[in-house]
């Protein structure tokens, strides 16, 4: 394990295991069984991860470059906007795209139909400016991306060549074979793709058992009559929100317990699944005890904090440099899987203020920080001659 | 910063002198979990007497004594113990390659040493999973299992068989050590209303406690047993006054517990919404599950002997910072007679997480 070429990624496909089975080297087969291309493992600690459909995102959970599996992610949107909706599409379009058995709780199948359509690999998809292609550090090529947030950990298993200007061709080949982690998907075409059929809706119906137990029974059935490889995605739009759910699911002795049975169905050690779990603050306040047990029972949690319409055209006439997005909200990390499990600390996104912008293609997580006041500008000029003391005349 | 022991310098006079039958409340919050402290207590109580014999030594205890731990958790499953122990490594991580196998510690392997017990409270502490299945299993309201049945093993579930297999029914006698499965042993079902599905749960886990302090030919005294409750504050909220569960019942839950060990560790969420929101100068009126709450970890508080809180730092996130330790006497401290509670002195600390699951615990400014 330890003396496996790093760079080729453990996640290589089918033909990889097949090589290694003919060479006669059965354990070594036996210790890498994923075959499956949406899984890898995470280079924080080897545990398998799967993306969330977006590599800003991945980035940002706790330097694994994915969700990793039995975890939840619950992300919390206040405000009326629907960005939290959009990560969750572009995590349901990976599990399609990935061939994962996707759930999704009380959406009827519309919202299946409304997935993003499929671009290609992130990696490919990304645009980045390739400035650095020829000062890069050529002793570190293997780190040269796990630096950088935009490009981070998601893209550092990622052949390195795509980058590459010499070995360019040969890895451009080694590309076409690997399947991709993630993907990049456009918000305004319709996924289509053979498995899309494959969703599983699990209404809210009312039946006479209490609430949320069908759902969980539903859910366990499933995962536990699938054969063992599968990987399961459990997907939760607007949890309690009172369009959907009766009032008697936001009682705490209704939701408590089946949160934390979802808890205990992804932490069997035979199961693979992840959820993510969106839910309206605006309706609950993240000040309510209730909402603050929905956190402690969830891996990881996130806050989405639009910004107000108005604050679009400040931003843009502000300090955003030419060619980045205004952002338009501000995301607030409060929990990350494993690393706060543990402790928390020592991660490097830990702690930051975050900012984010959705685009046609991406759902983009950036350091935020604000822009100089526009408007005062004589004030400061003002502040400069005045005010400062010249510094000839500062005498020590 | 240096490299620090699995039992941090400043941390070992609080969690390696427990007095006799004393409660402590270990209090955390969503950004600042305690999972990494209950670890050191583990590791106090279970690591080799080689390691532990200095640190015991300094508390005027009389030498290295028989310590076992129940470790009851409602929020995290058996994997997740088993594989952080294994963390504990005393050597620097650099060298974890070649000592992880050594060091570290082996739950799998204390377990069937009959030195550790791991109820697991969470796989079916709420929906049990074979009702999906349709396989007939009684509940029981009150455990009233009669102890003669002879231990039945669990049908085979369509789980696939790496799980370890479950003690089917609660009540019965059947956590055979010279079995070799490894992992929990007991899991926890709530069924029932208010204090009945309490005493319930406590007899299935009093029933782990005599199990594990039954004697082994070849040991001396009488052990001395640890019980460490991870987050029963989840039962509180997950049940609430419909069901009959409130502050005071969980009150007497772990009172009762008590009673059968030699210390106690608590861990409860005391994030601010779930303890400040009762208050009677709060903006809007609290929900039940914040009355609750709130009541049962004051009054949890006013009858430890210790309370160790853990939270986030005042000043935001930090890089080699996660939280804020602080240890404080409760409201118990001082009614045993003098010394037999140990020589600590009330502390506020930064503790550090590090990636490779070691910890460091220093001063502010240090």
């Amino acid at each position: 394990m330890s003396f496996r070429k790093r760079n080729i990624g453990l996640s290589a496909g089918v033909d990889r295991a097949s090589a290694l089975n003919s060479t006669a080297q059965p354990q070594q087969a036996a210790a890498a069984p994923e075959t499956n291309p949406g899984i890898r493992p995470s280079p924080d600690d080897g545990r398998p991860t799967t993306s969330t459909g977006s590599r800003s995102l991945d980035n940002l959970l706790a330097g694994h470059g994915g969700l990793p599996i039995g975890k939840t992610l619950l992300i919390e949107e206040n405000g009326t906007t629907d960005f939290a909706g959009a990560l969750l599409r572009y995590y349901a379009a990976e599990g399609v795209v990935q061939d994962q058995k996707v759930h999704v709780v009380g959406m009827p199948e519309q919202w299946g139909r409304s997935l993003p359509g499929l671009i290609g690999p992130a990696d490919v998809a990304d645009e980045k400016p390739a400035k650095r292609k020829g000062e890069r550090m050529k002793i570190a090529w293997r780190y040269e991306r796990l630096g950088e947030f935009g490009a981070g950990v998601a893209g550092s298993r990622a052949p390195v060549a795509t980058t590459g200007d010499q070995a360019s061709s040969a890895a451009n080949g080694d590309q076409a074979q690997q399947p991709a982690f993630c993907h990049a998907f456009d918000l305004t075409k319709r996924l289509t793709h053979p498995s899309i059929a494959n969703i599983t809706y699990i209404p809210l119906a009312r039946t006479n058992e209490p609430f949320f137990v069908s759902i969980h029974k539903r859910l366990q059935a499933s995962i536990t009559q699938s054969p063992p490889n599968t990987v399961h995605r459990i997907i939760i739009p607007s949890l309690l929100n009172p369009t959907l759910y009766p009032p008697e699911a936001s009682q705490p002795e209704t939701i408590l317990p089946f949160l934390h049975s979802l808890r205990a169905l992804m932490s069997a050690p035979s199961a693979r699944v992840t959820a993510m779990i969106t839910m309206p603050l605006s309706l609950f306040p993240r000040s309510s005890g209730l909402v603050r047990w929905v956190e402690l029972l969830n891996d990881g949690v996130i806050e989405l904090c639009p910004f107000p319409h108005s604050a679009d055209a400040l931003a843009t006439s502000g300090a955003v440099t030419a060619g980045e997005e205004p952002p338009q909200g501000v995301l607030k990390t409060y929990r990350l899987p494993v690393l706060h499990e543990r402790g928390g600390g020592s991660d490097q996104n830990v702690g930051q203020d975050w900012a984010f912008t959705l685009s046609r293609r991406k759902f983009e997580i950036k350091p935020f920080s604000l822009p100089p006041a526009e408007g005062d500008k004589e004030a400061q000029e003002g502040a400069g001659s005045s005010a400062m003391p010249k510094k000839a005349d500062l005498e020590f | 910063m240096p490299a620090q022991p699995p039992l941090p310098p400043l941390l070992a006079p609080y969690v390696s002198s427990l007095p006799q039958s004393s409660l402590t409340v270990l209090s955390s919050v969503l950004g600042a979990t305690g999972n990494w402290l209950v670890l050191r207590f583990l590791y106090a109580a279970l690591s080799a007497p080689s390691n532990s014999e200095t640190a015991f030594g300094l508390n005027g205890s009389e030498g290295v004594k028989n310590r076992k731990v129940v470790l009851v958790s409602f929020l995290r499953g058996w994997e997740f113990w088993r594989s952080e122990a294994k963390r504990l490594v005393s050597f620097y991580p650099s060298m974890c390659i070649f000592y992880c196998g050594f060091e570290g510690l082996d739950l799998a392997r204390l377990t069937d040493k009959r030195q550790f017990a791991f109820v697991d409270g969470l796989s079916e502490l709420f929906y049990n999973p074979t009702t999906a299945t349709a396989t007939p299993r009684p509940s029981f309201p009150g455990t009233a299992a009669p102890r003669t049945v002879l231990p039945v093993r669990s049908q085979p579930s369509p789980v696939p068989a790496r799980t370890p297999q479950p003690v089917p029914r609660p009540g019965n006698v059947s956590t055979n050590p010279a079995s070799r499965e490894i992992g929990p042993v007991k899991r926890l079902h709530l069924s029932g209303n208010g204090t009945a599905a309490l005493d319930a749960l406590e007899r299935d886990i009093a029933t782990v406690i005599k199990q594990l302090k039954a004697p082994i030919p070849g040991e001396a005294d009488e052990p001395e047993v640890l019980l460490i409750l991870d987050q029963p504050d989840l039962l509180l909220a997950a049940t609430g006054p419909s069901k009959g569960i409130g502050a005071t019942e969980m009150g007497d839950w772990v009172m009762g517990l008590q009673q059968n060990t030699h210390a106690t560790i608590l861990t409860l969420s005391s994030d601010s919404p779930l303890i400040h929101n009762a208050s009677a100068s709060a903006p809007q009126p609290a929900t039940p599950l914040e009355t609750e709450h709130a009541a049962f970890a004051i009054g949890s508080a006013h009858r430890a002997q210790m309370v160790m809180q853990l939270r986030n730092l005042e000043t935001g996130a930090a890089r080699d910072v996660s939280g804020v330790l602080r240890v404080s006497k409760g409201g118990a401290w001082g009614q045993n007679e003098a010394g037999a509670e140990g020589s600590w002195e009330e502390r506020e600390v930064l503790y550090f997480v590090q990636r490779d699951g070691g910890v460091s615990v220093f001063g502010r400014g240090e």
